[in-house]
């Protein structure tokens, strides 16, 4: 339960500080107000949208099906964000810069208008949301745990919010790559444990071999960035 | 909406990197050598990871 609970509040503080730069960008054209009350409403959606995926998940009374269908989705999720996090590692990818990200939003010509702002605040807090709300329904539905999950992003939300209103500006030195790697790895764990186990796979250290399954994904994981950034680099001197 | 699609299922090649390593997977466990799909689905899944993070 403990390592679900510590990639839920990773995963939301990863997205928060996305969102936090989204709001940041659109508070100083609407103001304040505003921009907190588009984000407030995307946040009560998701907060909707996690009692709905939960009810949802929970009325699937065979367990086995349940968990493999978690297990796809938490396979797709870390899947994608292991790949992101090898490729910003090896620098075959840009990394994620919250500064960038603010001042092209800030260059829109849209964020000046008070309706289209709303929506860049609602979407931009909407869409990296989703992605929390993913975790918390299927790390907190699958472990039992989905208030605990729930109470985990919120905390996240809280450190952010915090954080945002200390600095005033984007949260540039959060290592966002570092936590994508690790989540990446965790949720990938999650994903490949119950999808195997769901059909019919004993694993035969039982529930340890999430922490094999970890240690399998964080150590190739480093070695295919190692790999690929001297593939890079030897391209790059030829 | 494509927003909301694209976070939950990935884009394609995500989609089709977790559907080919869970078929490999499941198959392998109706076969005599179904224990090895307990180490062939997490190095189908890094190599899957590689693949993504090449593209």
């Amino acid at each position: 339960m403990m390592g679900a609970l510590i990639a839920t509040y990773l995963t939301a503080t990863v997205e928060w500080v996305e969102a936090y730069t989204i709001v940041l960008a659109v508070a100083l054209s609407i103001g304040w107000p505003r921009a907190l009350g588009a984000a407030g409403s995307a946040l009560l959606f998701l907060a909707v949208l996690t009692t709905i995926g939960s009810l949802i998940l929970t009325m699937i009374h065979d367990l086995t099906i349940l968990q493999f269908i978690i297990g796809v989705f938490l396979t797709l999720f870390g899947v994608r964000w292991l790949g992101k996090a090898i490729a910003r590692g090896a620098g075959l990818k840009k990394l994620h810069d919250e500064d960038a990200e603010f001042a092209g939003l800030r260059a829109r010509a849209d964020i000046h208008e008070a309706r289209a702002a709303w929506w860049i605040a609602f979407n931009g807090t909407l869409l990296e949301g989703l992605e929390v709300w993913l975790i918390v329904v299927a790390l907190g539905v699958q472990t039992h745990h989905t208030l605990a999950a729930s109470a985990a992003a919120a905390v996240a939300l809280i450190v952010v919010c915090v954080a945002g209103i200390l600095a005033r500006k984007p949260l540039a030195k959060v290592p966002e790559n570092t936590i994508k790697f690790t989540v990446g790895s965790g949720i990938l764990s999650f994903g490949t444990f119950w999808i195997l186990e769901s059909l019919g796979y004993k694993w035969p250290l039982g529930d340890a071999t999430l922490l094999v399954l970890f240690g399998f994904y964080v150590l190739g994981g480093l070695a295919l960035i190692r790999l690929y950034s001297f593939k890079s680099a030897a391209s790059g001197v030829a | 909406m494509q927003g909301f699609i694209k976070t939950l299922f990935g884009d394609k090649y995500t989609l089709g990197v977790a559907g080919i390593c869970i078929f490999v997977a499941g198959a392998l466990l109706h076969t005599p050598a179904a224990i090895l799909a307990g180490a062939v689905l997490p190095v189908s899944l890094l190599s899957g990871a590689a693949y993504l993070a090449r593209r």
